[in-house]
């Protein structure tokens, strides 16, 4: 599948097949609500039906009538148990400011505001549709962007400026100016958001899917006022993430109060629909771009101004201007972005969360510049490919986007693609070729983990690191494989718990650039432990028999490029993120790729499918092609999802999710995939970091959204600027 | 039988065959049932496929997938099978029974949606929050001023377009009628979907044959390629002499709140040669009465444009001799 | 109330609204159903009853006696032997996270049985029952044939 240019290996780049595989196809594979308690009480949410305002009073009489019914929190029987606390963008930990159950005051539909705890579960589902709540309405409410009320703020931090754009936009010969927006879009994650909470005397154990278990322990800890000695937080399995399981919300705190306060395990599965303000979303964007260019393509001004919906209580942006703003050269830029408050549940992390909105604006506008130009969108690509990024000159630490768009072509056969629009059509169905860049900032964290080597050979990895979907039980234990020059059968790997050495948020497309290095760094003290400081893979096994040591065990921590020292006692507190990108002071850090769809829409009917889609990703060392062949094709298909599927829809008058259920909410299915192939472009960056990994869970999304909508232009002529395009938009 | 429908039942009780719309909507409390009664029983009596040659006769507990899968409906009835097989999921369709796949309630958000407190389908008399809300899915045909609802179903065009009757039982015992009078538009009543009778079940389908039951299709068109409720759809069977339409059957689904016969549209076929021309003012025809909403004006064109596509694909069809 | 599931009689004690996937989950252990919208939109919760796949979310467990119910955990062999479903969905790396996989080898089990699996076409559109996040599919529809000419050979 790819050529590696690391050194060759029996294990690294290697298709291993998944380690936790049995377990998955089995049933075995025990996932947060799968994890059974004695004497546990189910937990049911009642959510707010109206977005602002406050609750003038509860009647609870007819749910507390319904035979089964143990407690029912609100705001009004919880008191102060919980604290309020920071949100993760102010240095907390939890994924909006708002404290749980914490007074009458509503912020957004679907506020949790009381909490049935039962019997049974369908003693509390009933008796959480039993709760009568009367409301006073707040006379005004913003539920989109475009509402009079709500209030727009500018970034400042997030401006960039470089150059005189408004000159030399101007003076460009050929220039292209285009609104766009995306929608909201919710992760939808096939697990729902399931805690489960036994206290053992004053200990809490926490079963929660988590991509940042570190972050649940703290933040928990925080909330109730406890030493966070005392939690600890399961996440053996995630039954997916996608960012909406990256932080603690407001849900865990309550089920830990409900435990606490009947004196025995507690269980909430939030249902679907309660899964859509549970926790954060991707929020809807509009974009204003202006490219000015002269004759051949070659960029002399660039301005890309972002609007994103957010929430009153939390100034969330993703701002990926940063990344826009950095791609192509272009002397002369101009971006900023802002955000847009209104009342809507605070927004959060979505894969790819700025890049997919960013790219998509970014990338149809410069397929419009080339069809002014009629110039081939890959060339007008090529005219502009970079080896620094034009806002501060730095370089690229390496950068193969051409490489990317020749195997892609190639293998698309896009020789074969006619121009004009509409010139494809084949019998009744329109078709369109389209394409775009994809990019994502390569990023790591600081991190830790232990690895165990005894003598027969066996070795054993942990790390608090998360498993989701990703491959990364396979890749840590390749990683310890050849490292320690043992069979991959040979190592055993923990993951996803706070007793295990801490790591970074499973976010950011970044795990396996940060644990990598540390299971590096631990077998290089088990190396030296051995005094073979040095050697080669193959000499520790001898080295290991000679000693005559039954077992070593090392734990390493590692703080890559870019980290300031003294962010170490953050990996110990649940507060290690993502670091690089284009946030270092020597370099950019990008993973590139190219994105390539066919469209076909019916001439009478207007139905749109993707029959095909190639993607072509340099995204530095591979581990696992088979795991990451995984996450590309993953990607690529929540990218053609992202453009034509996703949105959920927002009723205007209580700013409320009417298609939160996954009937209404669409996601592809497998009929809608016939042939997506991604392809690995190989490509060596020894600066990254020492696993020379450059992420790969991303950046399948980014540019397939514009690469649709520039294949929907050729389809059918129509630029279509906003997402997602449906067949109403092509008629 | 009889001791299952003897007890003189009231609105506190739901009847249960597949279970596919019954538990959704209990779970959701959109219907609060104090008691089910399973009806599966009479699976063995009323589980059958009969083509005689004469007419195809469903027993009202057969399952989806049986029926759409059986060589004589395969043959005889493509408008059934298709309507069926596009429906749902293959799970959904082993499980859920034909009596209860035509009887499937909106899937309109207000009315699932408890916490929304004007609908009058599910309250009677609380008004209709669809009228100004997110109305994308819903109907252009048959609405009112009181619901604005699609009647989200499949099969149920199918049996419309070819003049099924439908076979009831109830505590006053039996009777037959025709399937174009089970469902009620809206009206000022929307909560009464139907003209069973308190207790009444279906028990039967009953299908005669005609020159245009084998030239017939079932086209759904829908955002994603399969697992959805179709965005506009149509049911057609068509006899033709040559090129001309002797006789035309059309039903519509996804753009109207009752599965809706297109009467006129199959007027203005008659005699005529189906050409796109004349299946385009067919096709304006059935929608000349529509009354679009503040999202869903495209399902006007939508609706015509699914309507044409089905005649050509209909009038395309060949047979083996 | 009792439960045929896997080859075992259960007797258990339910509320007459339990499913026949909490019943599964929540009283008889048997935690591999999965539930993802427990409204038969997702396929999840996809078990064979009578060898016909359905959803056990939509399934009332007291409608579900006398019926033989078969979960994932009733599929490999006492020995151990993976069904070839199992086997092939390790083989063509057909998930990611796993949660939909019971379902998603459930379903297909049930998708070859009725005959629905001869063309890589009719794979997709039968398999559509079964959401994957992840989207796996190609590698699903691709394990679906490999396990197709197994199970047909054995």
């Amino acid at each position: 599948m790819s050529e590696t240019l690391f050194p060759q290996s029996s294990t690294l780049g290697q298709p291993v097949p998944r380690y936790e595989g049995r377990a998955k196809v089995t049933g075995e594979a025990r996932y947060a609500s799968d994890v059974r308690l004695a004497r546990t009480a189910h937990a049911y949410l009642h959510m707010s039906a109206i977005a602002r305002g406050t609750i003038e009073a509860f009647d609870l009489a007819a749910a507390r009538a319904v035979p089964g019914v143990i407690d029912i929190l609100t705001h009004e029987t919880i008191g102060d148990q919980i604290r309020q606390t920071p949100a993760i963008y102010q240095g907390g930990y939890i994924s909006d400011s708002r404290r749980p159950l914490g007074s009458a005051e509503i912020a957004n539909w679907g506020q949790p505001i009381a909490v049935v705890v039962a019997e049974t579960f369908e003693a509390a589902r009933e008796a959480a549709h039993r709760i009568d709540v009367t409301y006073k309405l707040h006379p005004s409410l913003a539920a989109g962007m475009n509402s009079p009320s709500a209030t727009t703020q500018t970034l400042e931090p997030m401006t960039i400026g470089v150059g005189d754009f408004d000159a030399a936009y101007a003076a460009a010969p050929v220039k292209v100016e285009a609104h766009y927006s995306t929608p909201a879009q919710h992760q939808n994650p096939m697990e729902q958001f399931a805690t489960q909470c036994v206290w053992e005397s004053d200990r809490l154990t926490v079963h929660e899917p988590s991509q940042y278990v570190n972050n649940v322990k703290f933040g928990l800890a925080e909330q109730l006022g406890i030493g966070a000695e005392r939690i600890r937080v399961i996440s053996t399995y995630v039954g997916g993430a996608f960012g909406a399981k990256g932080f603690l919300t407001q849900r865990t705190a309550l089920v830990a109060i409900a435990a606490r306060r009947i004196g025995r395990p507690v269980k909430l599965v939030a249902t679907r629909e309660q899964g859509f303000t549970v926790s954060g979303y991707r929020a809807e964007t509009r974009h204003h771009v202006q490219l000015g260019a002269d004759s051949e393509g070659r960029l002399s001004a660039l301005r890309h101004e972002g609007w994103e919906l957010t929430s009153r209580g939390d100034a969330v942006a993703m701002g990926a201007v940063s990344m826009t703003a950095r791609l192509y050269a272009c002397p002369n830029i101009s971006a900023r972005v802002n955000t847009v408050a209104t009342d809507r549940s605070t927004p959060g992390f979505m894969r790819a969360p700025g890049e997919m909105p960013y790219a998509f604006a970014l990338e149809t506008a410069l397929d419009e510049l080339a069809h002014t130009l009629d110039m081939d969108p890959i060339e007008l690509r090529r005219v502009n490919d970079t080896r620094t990024e034009p806002v501060g000159g730095l370089p690229y630490t390496s950068r193969s986007l051409m490489r990317c768009f020749d195997e892609a072509a190639a293998a698309f056969d896009w020789k074969r693609r006619t121009s004009q629009p509409g010139s494809m059509r084949d019998g009744d169905w329109l078709v369109g070729w389209g394409c775009a860049t994809a990019f994502y900032p390569t990023y790591a964290g600081n991190s830790a983990a232990r690895v165990r080597l005894s003598a027969n050979g066996r070795v054993h990895v942990s790390s608090a690191g998360h498993e989701l979907g990703q491959g990364m039980y396979t890749m840590m234990a390749q990683v310890a494989a050849e490292e320690l020059g043992v069979p991959v059968e040979r190592v055993t790997v923990s993951l996803g718990d706070t007793d295990l050495p801490p790591a970074i948020v499973a976010g950011g497309s970044s795990s396996t650039a940060s644990v990598a290095p540390a299971i590096m760094a631990a077998c290089d003290a088990i190396r030296r432990r051995l005094g073979v400081d040095g050697a080669s893979p193959a000499e520790i096994m001898p080295a290991m028999e000679a000693s005559g040591i039954g077992v070593i065990e090392e734990f390493a921590e590692t703080r890559p490029h870019g980290v300031p020292p003294d962010s170490m006692k953050g990996l110990y507190r649940g507060k290690t993120f993502p670091v690089g990108g284009v946030h270092l002071p020597d370099r950019v850090q990008f993973a590139l790729g190219a994105q390539f769809v066919e469209v076909r829409i019916h001439a009478l009917t207007h139905e749109i499918r993707v029959p095909r889609a190639v993607g072509a990703f340099a995204a530095g060392r591979i581990i696992n092609p088979r795991t990451v062949h995984g996450q590309f094709v993953g990607g690529m298909i929540w990218g053609i999802s992202s453009a034509l599927h996703e949105h959920t829809e927002i009723d205007d008058r209580n700013a409320s999710y009417i298609n939160a259920n996954l009937a209404d909410y669409l996601l592809p299915v497998n009929a809608d995939i016939i042939d997506v192939k991604a392809i690995m472009v190989p490509e060596e960056d020894r600066l990254v970091n020492r696993a020379g990994v450059k992420g790969v869970g991303e950046i399948g999304v980014v540019g397939v959204a514009a690469a649709i909508s520039n294949a929907v232009f050729h389809a059918t002529g129509r630029r279509l600027r906003d997402l997602p395009i449906r067949l109403e938009h092509v008629m | 039988m009889r001791d299952i429908l003897a007890a003189e039942p009231d609105s506190s009780v739901a009847f249960l065959a597949g279970g596919t719309t019954v538990l959704d909507l209990m779970k959701l409390e959109v219907i609060r049932p104090e008691r089910v009664i399973d009806l599966n029983a009479l699976r063995g009596e009323y589980g059958h496929i009969r083509w005689d040659g004469v007419s195809l006769r469903l027993g009202a507990f057969a399952r989806m997938a049986e029926v759409a899968a059986h060589p004589d409906v395969l043959a005889h009835y493509p408008v059934i099978a298709q309507s069926l097989s596009l429906a749902a999921s293959a799970q959904l369709r082993n499980m859920a029974s034909l009596g209860g796949n035509v009887l499937q309630r909106t899937r309109c958000a207000y009315f699932r949606d408890t916490s929304w407190s004007a609908c009058n389908k599910r309250v009677p008399g609380s008004g209709c929050a669809a009228l100004e809300g997110a109305n994308r899915s819903h109907a252009v045909l048959g609405t009112s001023d009181h619901c604005i609802a699609t009647y989200p179903g499949d099969f149920a065009q199918a049996l419309l377009a070819l003049d099924a009757s439908v076979n009831v039982a109830g505590p006053r015992g039996s009777r037959r009628l025709p399937f174009a009078s089970l469902h009620r538009r809206p009206g000022t009543i929307p909560h009464l979907e139907t003209n069973l009778l308190s207790g009444e079940i279906i028990t039967e389908f009953v299908v005669p044959s005609g020159a245009w039951t084998r030239r017939s299709l079932y086209l759904k068109i829908r955002d994603r390629q399969s697992y959805e409720f179709a965005v506009a759809s149509a049911a057609v069977a068509v006899d033709l002499d040559g090129d001309v339409v002797r006789n035309a059957r059309i039903a519509l689904g996804g753009v109207a709140t009752v599965p809706w016969r297109a009467l006129e549209a199959e007027a203005a076929l008659r005699g005529r040669p189906l050409t796109a021309e004349v299946a385009r003012t067919a096709a304006r025809a059935a929608f000349a009465d529509a009354t679009p909403q503040s999202h869903n004006a495209f399902k006007v064109e939508l609706g015509q444009s699914t309507l044409v596509r089905a005649l050509l694909q209909a009038a395309s069809m060949e047979f083996q001799p | 109330m009792t439960l045929r599931v896997n080859g075992s009689t259960h007797a258990v004690e339910l509320d007459a609204r339990t499913t026949l996937l909490d019943a599964l989950r929540e009283h008889i252990g048997l935690t591999g159903s999965k539930k993802g919208c427990d409204h038969g939109q997702c396929g999840a919760c996809t078990v064979l009853i009578d060898g016909s796949r359905e959803l056990s979310c939509l399934t009332l467990a007291v409608s579900s006696q006398q019926r033989e119910v078969t979960t994932i955990e009733g599929l490999a062999r006492p020995d151990g032997d993976l069904h070839p479903m199992q086997q092939a969905f390790i083989d063509h790396d057909a998930f990611q996270c796993g949660y939909c996989t019971p379902g998603q080898i459930l379903s297909a089990i049930g998708c070859v049985s009725e005959g629905h699996a001869d063309t890589p076409a009719g794979i997709r559109e039968y398999m559509s029952g079964n959401i994957c996040r992840c989207a796996a599919y190609p590698n699903i529809v691709a394990a679906v044939m490999q396990a197709r000419d197994q199970m047909a050979g054995g």
